[in-house]
């Protein structure tokens, strides 16, 4: 009786496409090194039972040397042997250093399968593999598949049950790499192929000279396509739906509703001329759905778009060899690229993925910079939204202090904290072209998880502040506060409000300020505050669970200061 | 025989590595990705001013940091 199905294999061998392939349960996949750092469960209907399935981080070895590669071992022991089946993924276009895992796995005695993912890609690149013979020879079923296209899927199902331990002696390190050796050369033949524009690119981007050209490129054109794309989307799509549908829907029932009473207040809110403002109004129909819909999912539509072809072509690993360099002075290595790419999208999954590095002392460096430095899509839209009409000056410049901040932030951090920062073992993909309905499939999970969380919080948001605002709740708590923010910040007392929702979303927040008539710099000041202070309850939350409550503590504490000094600092020295 | 660093050695070079200084957490780390004493290398980049370097293992290509490569001796002749 089989309780539990495992999925284990190698990083970046298409294991979460195995598992979304088996449980029809969609999990983000990437052609990266640990994407995967949580646990993710599935089911698989197997006859009549119902087996949970579950996604395993990446790991080398059996002998775990990060902390997601221990936790995908640890799992491994929660059951007895026999209760279990182990699917090892492996990378067919890779047998030889997959293999190392997989005689762990038999010598270890758990009852597995081999899935020989992305056979496709093998044999493009002139890779056959005699399956029956690797069959033979290790006494386990082996079944080709490539998940990508579900090709083998189904085989690899009907075979779970053929899955037994078998015994076999314990081999030492290097015996071990050696018979793994004498295995490859028996099953695997290459043919020998010329050199493609892929590998020519490959090589390129790993050299000095070319891969800086090659990554100037790659960033320059990837900013202006999501500028280009987001701002396609709200001209095309969602600015004439709001203006030239809703909005006149939306009169014709404040016309009738005329009276001013609390509900009018609440839902529609303060008519501007007459007329509603999406963007002054502030009720729950009016402006609310104007930030989320309007101002926000148009940037992370493009955003994610772009993010996610970098991930599935394997560009972010070359990435961090180039940047190595710059993030060892901060106290972290290349690799932190990655959670710092993915905070840009939304600090949660960026500090999530700060699992990728090794040591604690690095991970709290990395979580405090991307909370403090990296402002995520909904306030960077709102940013480009609020200041773009003064010009790219005042937007590339909260930018450059935020990047002045990590720099500094980081450098700090690194000379006073206890340790040493460690050096990167990287993996370099080969480049991949993804399928675009996997594509598809990853934008649209990526958004769907963007509005479930969103639009329950931005609506809760803007209620709240309607209540406090018209039963005038908020005049005490605006007293109070006005010797900061307006004494030190320069801005009107009212801000306040904005700067505390910032705790809820921050998209909200800066919708907030559009109706107090700021000017260009105490807008400036506004949204860079908004960007370092407090980060929003989601990534609170997050920064908790990873760091533990003593570092989140420091961590905020930081927040906090580094706000006063840098919100002081610009109302009074750099912006008179 | 003579050894040098990985650091030290040509790009687009082929050899063997002939010692890896360091501790038994390194020779772990590198024995789990196939780098291990007598396994030939060819290396592919070294990014200047302490970065990573390159590295190319029977089908994999590996960047390891500037201080880990200095590790890494290798035989010439």
């Amino acid at each position: 009786m089989i309780k539990k199905i495992y999925l284990i294999g190698n990083p970046n061998v298409g294991k979460s496409v195995v598992f979304s392939r088996l449980t029809g349960v969609q999990a983000i996949s990437s052609n990266y090194p640990g994407t995967t750092v949580e646990i993710t469960k599935g089911y698989l209907r197997l006859g009549d039972e119902r087996i949970e399935v579950v996604d395993l981080p990446g790991t080398y070895s059996l002998e775990p040397t990060s902390s997601a590669e221990e936790a995908a071992v640890s799992l491994l022991g929660e059951y007895p042997k026999n209760e279990i089946v182990v699917i090892n993924i492996l990378d067919s276009t890779n047998l030889e250093r997959n293999l190392l895992l997989t005689l762990q796995l038999i010598e270890a005695g758990f009852p597995i399968l081999l899935s020989l993912n992305m056979c496709d890609d093998a044999a493009h690149k002139g890779i056959s593999i005699d399956i029956k013979k690797l069959q033979g020879i290790l006494n386990v079923p082996v079944v080709p598949t490539c998940a990508v296209t579900g090709t083998g899927i189904r085989l690899l199902i009907e075979r779970i049950k053929e899955a037994t331990s078998i015994k076999r002696g314990e081999l030492g390190h290097e015996e071990r790499w050696k018979e793994i050796g004498r295995i490859i050369e028996q099953v695997q033949h290459l043919e020998h192929r010329h050199h493609s524009l892929r590998e020519v690119l490959e090589d390129a981007s790993v050299r000095p000279l070319t891969g800086l050209i090659m990554a100037a490129v790659v960033i320059y054109v990837s900013f202006k396509i999501v500028r280009f794309v987001g701002e396609s989307i709200i001209n095309k799509v969602t600015d004439p739906l709001f203006f030239n549908f809703y909005q006149p829907a939306l009169e014709k029932m404040a016309f009738y509703w005329q009276g001013k009473g609390f509900l009018f207040h609440l839902f529609i809110g303060d008519l501007i001329n007459g007329k509603i403002d999406f963007k002054q109004s502030l009720g729950m129909l009016t402006t609310a759905p104007y930030i989320e819909f309007g101002m926000v999912l148009p940037y992370v539509v493009s955003f994610y778009f772009i993010l996610s072809l970098l991930e599935d072509i394997g560009y972010l690993p070359r990435l961090a060899i180039l940047l190595d360099n710059i993030l060892h002075r901060l106290g972290l290595h290349g690799y932190a690229i990655i959670p710092v790419l993915l905070g840009f999208g939304c600090n949660v999954p960026g500090i999530l993925s700060s699992r990728v590095l090794e040591s604690k002392r690095e991970r709290f460096i990395a979580s405090t910079i991307i909370s403090i430095g990296v402002p995520c899509v909904p306030l960077q839209a709102m940013i480009f939204g609020l200041l773009g009409r003064f010009g790219g000056f005042y937007v590339g410049g909260v930018y450059l202090v935020l990047f002045i901040l990590v720099l500094t932030l980081g450098f700090i951090l690194n000379s006073i904290l206890p340790g040493f920062s460690p050096e990167f073992l990287l993996e370099i993909p080969p480049y991949r072209f993804p399928p675009l309905d996997m594509l598809v499939k990853k934008l649209y999970f990526r958004i769907k998880g963007f509005l479930m969380e969103a639009v329950p919080v931005v609506l809760i948001g803007v209620m709240v502040i309607n209540i406090l605002l018209y039963f005038k709740v908020l005049d005490i708590v605006t007293g109070l506060s006005a010797p900061v923010v307006n004494g030190l910040f320069g801005l009107p007392k009212e801000a306040i409000v904005a700067l505390a929702i910032g705790f809820l979303r921050k998209d909200v927040a800066i919708g907030l300020l559009m109706p107090l008539g700021l000017s260009v710099k105490q807008l400036f000041i506004a949204a860079t505050l908004l960007a370092i202070s407090f980060p929003c309850a989601a990534t609170f939350i997050v920064l908790w669970k990873e760091l533990g409550l003593k570092d989140l503590i420091r961590s905020t504490l930081m927040m906090i200061i580094v706000s006063i000094i840098v919100g002081t600092a610009l109302n009074f020295l750099i912006l008179r | 025989m003579h050894k040098i660093s990985l650091v030290a050695f040509k790009t687009k070079h082929k050899g063997k590595v002939a010692e890896i200084l360091g501790g038994v957490n390194l020779h772990n780390r590198l024995m789990n990705m196939g780098i291990y004493k007598g396994r030939e290398v060819t290396k592919l980049s070294h990014i200047g001013l302490r970065g990573p370097v390159v590295i190319k293992s029977g089908r994999s290509i590996l960047a390891l940091g500037h201080g880990m490569a200095e590790k890494i001796m290798i035989e010439i002749e």
